[in-house]
Order: C-alpha cells, then sequence, then structure tokens
C-alpha cells in the first residue's frame, strides 16, 4: 500500500514537473500577461535595439527602465541606441540570430515577420486592446506592438502665424498657400522650410496622401493598388495630388527656405522655435523635439493638414516603431521581453510624453491635439496582400511611405528649376505605377 | 633504407613524412604553402567568393529577404534601357574630367618640388594632408564651405566679387557637380603628387647633368627625361583616378544630401536600387556591369599608354650610355 501511494505521489511530481516545464516551454501573447502579478522572479538580461538615441543620451530610457525594475528586479534591460536605424537594424537583423531581444521592426516584408519574430497575440484579440495593432500583423497573428501613434499634421510657429495676421487655420491647399504668402509678405520667417537635405523629411510627405487627404482608411494600402492613375488630379484639392501640388506650389512662388540643398535637420528645430521659420510638414512626433529646442516652446502648435473632403478635416494617423521579440532567444528572455513590452505599453507613459497617440485604447491624449477637435483620426487599415503592396511600391519604383525620398527632392528641383511641370511629374508616377501594376498583373478598375 | 618487411603494409618506395621533410626543396614547399595558405584563404573568403555569389545573384530577382526566382539576364537588360541607372554615367563624366585636372596638377607639383625649392617638405605635407581626411568629415567640412554666405562666399568677397554675383554652388544645377568633383580633386590630389614626387626622386640625377650639357632647358628636362622614367607610376595613377572616379560616392551622398539635385553619381544608384528599393539582384548586375567598364577603360588607358611611350626605353638608355 505505501509503495503504490509513493508510486503515485511520484507519478504526481513527474506530471507537474512535466506541466510546469512546458508551461515554461512556451512564450505567453501579451494579453495573457497579468502585469505586476506575473513573472515577478524571472530572472534575464534582456537586449533592446533602440532608434531613439536621443532619449538613450537623454536618460529619459533609463528612467523608463528604473521604473520597470521596481515591478521586476531581475529582468535587466540593457538598451543600444542606433543612429542609422532603418539601415543597421536590418543588417543586424538578417545578418544573425543572436542581435538582441528586442527591436523596432526595420522595413521587413510582412510574410517575413514570422521567420524572425515571435507572435504576440491574435489580432482579434489585440485589436481590443491596442490602436494600430494591425501595424505589424500578418495572417491575423501580430508581431509587433507600437511604441507610440503618430497623427500626420503640420508643426507651426503660432508666434509667426500671428505676425502674419493668420487668425484661423488654413483648411484647404489655397488656404495654406495664401497663408504662406501672408508670412512671406509680413515677417522674416521662412514660410516652409522642406528639410531637403535630410532626404527622409521628404518622404514623408508620402504619409499624408492617405487618411490626411481623401478620408479613406482603405486608400493607402488596398484602393491605390487597384487605382488607375491614382496621381491625377480627380477632384479639386483633395488626393495624392493636392498634397504634392501644395509642395510644387510652394516652391515655384518661392515660399521656401532660399537655398534647399544645404537644409539643416538640427538646426531647423531652433530655427523653428526662435520665429524663423514659419511651418514644416512633420508627423506628431516631431513636435516634442521642436518644442523642446528652445526658449520659446510655448510658441509650437500643431495643425490638421490643410486638405477638406466634403467639408470634413481627417488626419492619417498610425504606429510609429513597433517593438518585436527575437523568436531565436531563450524562452526566458523572449517571455521578459515579452513582460517588458507590456509594460512600457500600459504603464510607462511614454506614448503620453512623447506627445504621441496612445497605443491602449484607455490611454490619454496629450494636450498638442487640442487643434485636432473635430478632426477624425484614419489609422491606415493593412493591406490586404501586404507582399503585393510592397512589390507595387518597389517595382514602380514610386516608393510611397518606403524611403521614396528622392521623389520628393525631385518635385522641388524641377519646381525651382521650371524644368516639369506639375501634371509632367505626376504622369511621370502615373506611367512607372502602371507599369508595374501590369507586370504584377493587377486587375485596375 | 627502408626495411622490406612483409609484415608492414607500408607500400614500398614510400618515405616517411621525416624523411620526406628532410629534403630541402620540401622544406621550402612546405614552408611556401603555410606562409601562402593564410592569406590565399583570406582572398578567396573575402573577395573571390563574395564576387561569384554577387555575379550569381545578378541573375535573380531578389530582395535581402526574399528571392523571387532566377530572371536571366532581365537585369543587365534593366541596367542598359531604365534610364535613371544608365544616365548617371553622365555625372561620372565630370569626375574624370576632374581626374585629369587633378593628375595634371600632381604632375605640375611634383616636378616643381623635385628642383630646387624652399620648404619642399611643407608644401608635400601641406598638399598631402587633404588625403588624410575621412571622406565623410570632408563632406561636412565642405557642405559648409558651399553654403550660401559661408567660407567660400566670403572669402570670394573679399576679392571684391558681390555676394548676388555667385551662385548656389549646391543649388544650382549647372555649377553643383563642378562644386562636388573639386572636392574630390582637392582630397586626391596630394596623394598622386606624394606618389609622382616618389617617382621622380628615383630618376638618377646625372641624367639632369647630361641633359644640361647637351643644353635641355627644363621642360626639355621634363619631356624627355622626368616624364619616360615616370611613365608607369603616370599610368598607375591615371587607372586609379579614371575607376575612382567611376566610382565617386562619399561627395554627393554626404554634401548633396545623398546624390540629389542631378548628382547621383552610378555609385550612389547602385546604393538606392540595393538600400532603399531592395533590388539586389538588379544592384549586383550594376556592380557587375561598373567591373566590365572599368576592365575596358583600363584596357584603352594601357593601350594609349603603349602607344605614347613607345620610345620611353630607347629614349633613356643611349643617354645613360653617353654619361659612362
Amino acid at each position: 500500500m505505501k509503495k503504490i501511494l509513493s508510486l503515485v505521489l511520484c507519478l504526481m511530481m513527474v506530471l507537474s514537473a512535466v506541466s510546469f516545464a512546458s508551461a515554461e516551454a512556451t512564450v505567453p501573447t501579451i494579453d495573457q500577461i497579468k502585469l505586476g502579478e506575473d513573472y515577478t522572479d524571472l530572472t534575464a538580461t534582456i537586449k533592446w535595439l533602440t532608434h531613439r538615441t536621443d532619449l538613450v543620451n537623454g536618460g529619459q530610457i533609463a528612467g523608463y527602465i528604473a521604473e520597470f525594475n521596481k515591478v521586476y528586479p531581475n529582468i535587466t534591460v540593457e538598451v543600444e541606441g542606433i543612429t542609422d536605424y532603418a539601415q543597421d537594424s536590418l543588417t543586424r537583423l538578417t545578418g544573425s540570430k543572436d542581435w538582441g531581444d528586442m527591436m523596432g521592426i526595420p522595413q521587413v516584408e510582412a510574410s517575413e515577420f514570422a521567420t524572425y519574430f515571435t507572435p504576440m497575440g491574435s489580432l482579434e484579440t489585440l485589436s481590443e486592446i491596442y490602436n494600430f495593432a494591425d501595424a505589424k500583423a500578418f495572417d491575423g497573428v501580430v508581431y509587433g506592438i507600437p511604441s507610440t501613434g503618430n497623427a500626420q499634421g503640420i508643426v507651426y510657429n503660432k508666434a509667426v502665424f500671428e505676425k502674419a495676421g493668420i487668425t484661423e487655420l488654413p483648411k484647404t491647399p489655397a488656404e495654406f498657400i495664401d497663408a504662406l504668402k501672408a508670412i512671406k509678405e509680413k515677417t522674416d520667417a521662412i514660410p516652409l522650410y522642406t528639410n531637403y537635405a535630410a532626404g527622409w523629411t521628404m518622404g514623408a510627405w508620402d504619409a499624408y496622401i492617405g487618411g490626411s487627404a481623401t478620408g479613406n482608411a482603405n486608400y493607402i494600402n488596398n484602393d491605390i493598388v487597384i487605382e488607375k492613375d491614382p496621381f491625377s488630379n480627380k477632384a479639386e484639392g483633395v488626393g495624392p495630388y493636392a498634397v504634392y501640388k501644395i509642395l510644387y506650389d510652394a516652391v515655384a512662388n518661392g515660399l521656401i527656405e532660399e537655398d534647399y540643398t544645404t537644409t539643416d535637420w538640427e538646426g531647423c528645430k531652433v530655427m523653428i522655435n526662435n520665429g524663423e521659420i514659419g511651418c514644416m510638414v512633420l508627423g506628431s512626433w516631431a513636435f516634442s523635439q521642436m518644442r523642446d529646442a528652445g526658449p520659446n516652446g510655448a510658441d509650437i502648435g500643431y495643425m490638421s493638414f490643410p486638405i477638406t473632403v466634403d467639408g470634413k478635416q481627417y488626419a492619417s494617423a498610425g504606429a510609429d516603431y513597433c517593438y518585436a521579440i527575437n523568436k531565436h532567444a531563450t524562452v526566458e528572455n523572449q517571455t521578459a521581453t515579452m513582460v517588458f513590452i507590456k509594460w512600457m505599453t500600459h504603464e510607462s507613459g511614454f506614448a503620453y510624453n512623447e506627445g504621441g497617440i496612445p497605443i491602449n485604447k484607455d490611454g490619454k491624449y496629450p494636450d498638442l491635439y487640442a487643434a485636432f477637435a473635430g478632426i477624425e483620426f484614419v489609422p491606415d487599415t493593412a493591406a490586404v496582400d501586404q507582399q503585393l503592396v510592397d512589390d507595387l511600391n518597389n517595382d514602380s519604383m514610386v516608393l510611397l511611405n518606403r524611403g521614396g525620398d528622392k521623389k520628393i527632392q525631385e518635385i522641388i528641383e524641377h519646381a525651382f528649376n521650371g524644368t516639369k511641370t506639375f501634371d509632367e511629374i505626376m504622369a511621370d508616377w502615373n506611367e512607372a505605377w502602371t507599369t508595374a501594376q501590369e507586370d504584377l498583373s493587377i486587375e485596375v478598375k | 633504407m627502408s626495411t622490406v618487411n612483409p609484415a608492414m603494409p607500408q607500400p614500398r618506395g614510400r618515405k616517411t613524412f621525416r624523411e620526406w621533410f628532410a629534403v630541402p626543396k620540401n622544406q621550402q614547399r612546405v614552408v611556401i604553402f603555410t606562409f601562402a595558405v593564410v592569406p590565399v584563404f583570406l582572398l578567396i573568403m573575402f573577395t573571390y567568393y563574395p564576387f561569384m555569389r554577387m555575379i550569381e545573384w545578378s541573375f535573380y530577382n531578389m530582395s535581402y529577404t526574399k528571392n523571387r526566382g532566377f530572371v536571366g539576364l532581365k537585369n543587365y537588360l534593366d541596367v542598359f534601357t531604365r534610364d535613371e541607372l544608365f544616365a548617371t554615367f553622365r555625372v561620372s563624366l565630370y569626375y574624370m574630367a576632374g581626374a585629369v585636372v587633378q593628375i595634371a596638377l600632381a604632375l605640375y607639383f611634383a616636378t616643381i618640388l623635385s628642383f630646387k625649392t624652399k620648404f619642399t617638405a611643407f608644401y608635400k605635407g601641406a598638399m598631402f594632408f587633404p588625403f588624410l581626411i575621412n571622406g565623410i568629415a570632408i563632406g561636412f567640412i565642405f557642405k559648409f564651405f558651399y553654403t550660401r554666405g559661408h567660407v567660400l562666399d566670403t572669402t570670394l568677397g573679399f576679392f571684391g566679387i558681390p555676394l548676388e554675383s555667385l551662385p548656389y554652388w549646391l543649388r544650382d544645377t549647372s555649377v553643383n557637380n563642378w562644386s562636388l568633383v573639386a572636392t574630390s580633386v582637392w582630397k586626391y590630389m596630394g596623394q598622386n603628387m606624394v606618389l609622382f614626387s616618389g617617382a621622380i626622386m628615383s630618376v638618377d640625377t646625372t641624367l639632369y647633368e647630361a641633359a644640361a650639357i647637351d643644353g635641355a632647358n627644363k621642360w626639355h628636362q621634363f619631356r624627355y627625361v622626368i616624364l619616360p622614367s615616370i611613365s608607369t607610376v603616370l599610368t598607375l595613377n591615371v587607372i586609379l583616378s579614371i575607376t575612382g572616379s567611376l566610382s565617386a560616392f562619399e561627395p554627393p551622398y554626404v554634401i548633396a544630401a545623398m546624390g540629389s539635385n542631378g548628382t547621383a553619381t552610378y555609385f550612389i544608384q547602385m546604393h538606392q536600387t540595393a538600400h532603399v528599393q531592395h533590388k539586389v539582384g538588379l544592384a549586383c548586375a550594376m556592380a557587375v556591369v561598373l567591373v566590365l567598364i572599368i576592365c575596358i577603360c583600363t584596357l584603352i588607358q594601357k593601350l594609349i599608354f603603349k602607344y605614347a611611350f613607345r620610345n620611353a626605353g630607347t629614349d633613356t638608355k643611349p643617354a645613360k650610355k653617353g654619361v659612362l
């Protein structure tokens, strides 16, 4: 009898050990973790690659980690800030399996997510909890949680606008160009600073052609794929044509800096803060940087892009870099990273501090969105066929939102030198787009 | 010698390693092999193997993360038919023109400094110095140098040239490529000069005396004594400059915002294709085409120089005899 009892006990112990081991062997999804309760005794050292070198050097990231360690003292987070993030992180990711544990997903095709990253949960569940949950999802599985959300608008200097006598923020392209002209006439400020030389600041214009210019969340990832000649002037003052036309007209009317080839990205922050620049077309992430660049932070404002669709204004909104986990790391490290990501999203206040749209749906909006009252945020929906969108953009070399900086720089060059009319540029893009659509046998409607 | 023992399976006539190694010739072979194996391995591993893979990839439609299949010669056709790719060679012509100026200047300074001049070492050092600066740093230096109202404009202002009559050095497409070429000449001229003056120093000084006795002036000395003697170094410098001008990258990338405003060279376009458009196959094909073009350029130069210096050998030898 005793023998049987001990056998049963033994069996039970083995079973529980097995079940314990199997619980340990899988990484939880992010929605399963209860912050402050689960995994508080987990010991791990994780490495985080981030593009926010400014926050690494400024000590803010260390501050977040210190807060995190009050709850999870045994998880050590090492941070590496990378200056040329878009390029270097991709090289590290594709080059080796032990690049670290956590990174913001660089330009990787959606179908490749599963090769590199740990699944964080199903899209169905997570889209209930998070904004922009579909930003880095593939086949209904989420691989990355956004660090913060950005709205697309224009960062401007309130004092300059006031001095120019602009009492109401422009709502249409024509009003916007008039406002720039008023700034040029009545102040010494550069009405619109292009940041031509930095390159990526030019590609940023692509972010406005979707939700902001059409009010259609489906536009940039799906509708444009099957649209015939998307860059034509189809309706007055809306759509991609209107967005790029604003830039062309501003240059052609001499409403930008004198020598665009020597613009200076770091310098422009100080200049707008001092009132030497009227406005710049940049995402909401830029707001805090411009505000903190000098003593006149209170002058910096943020407004929506001057396009009105059927009497209503919209603003594209989307995810910033999305945190993802290295699937080749140990289970402990993956779990610890998942805990840290959940903490960063729910508890750190990161999105709020950065002036971003909250990621967890119950988070609060920072003050800068005050000017967005009555404006509808349009988060771009994910592509039905992400691969096809990537291929179309790469093959046509139009590269919307994919580092197509050169084509926007060329708008400025042509507008300034008068080498091509705006309609000619758009016709070129349409032609490239159509050719790629044909090569990929896309049915155009 | 080796004992014939049926119990031992060792085949007849085969020496042990120790015996084999005792032969000096074999020792020499081992030494040569062991010395050569490391560099040859490194060369194959890091030069030839990647190069072969690059040629292989040039036949595929692929990105860094994905291979979309074999496409044959399509990438090569694209290099020649896509306007934005092949047209960049036009920009390389600016750099080739710059290379000619650069060689001429280097030769001029090297020759002058080889005659009796004061502060020779200082001049040489000053002119060689830019070569030692990192290319990216040079880029930033010149970015500010060319900015409106900065160094270049104010310097020209001292000479009474008003700002209004000056072009925007990087914005105006009629001058911006020349501005960039100038930085490249500034950087590499010193290096060419040092190579030239090294070669000129190795010229037998008695030749100058002999030439002077024969009534040759400085120009004749340069034309008939110095130039033929340094023809090898001259050829080398020209080849390096021309290949360098085909592969110019840093000036347009750093100074002119990644090759914007019509300053994109072939290298910049290759970088764009591979790293922005993720068309790795096409970029590989571009690289292969560049290698072929450089080979052709080198061959043409060789032929030209062979023709230009066809009498070089016979020119100098009688002179030497004359001295003796």
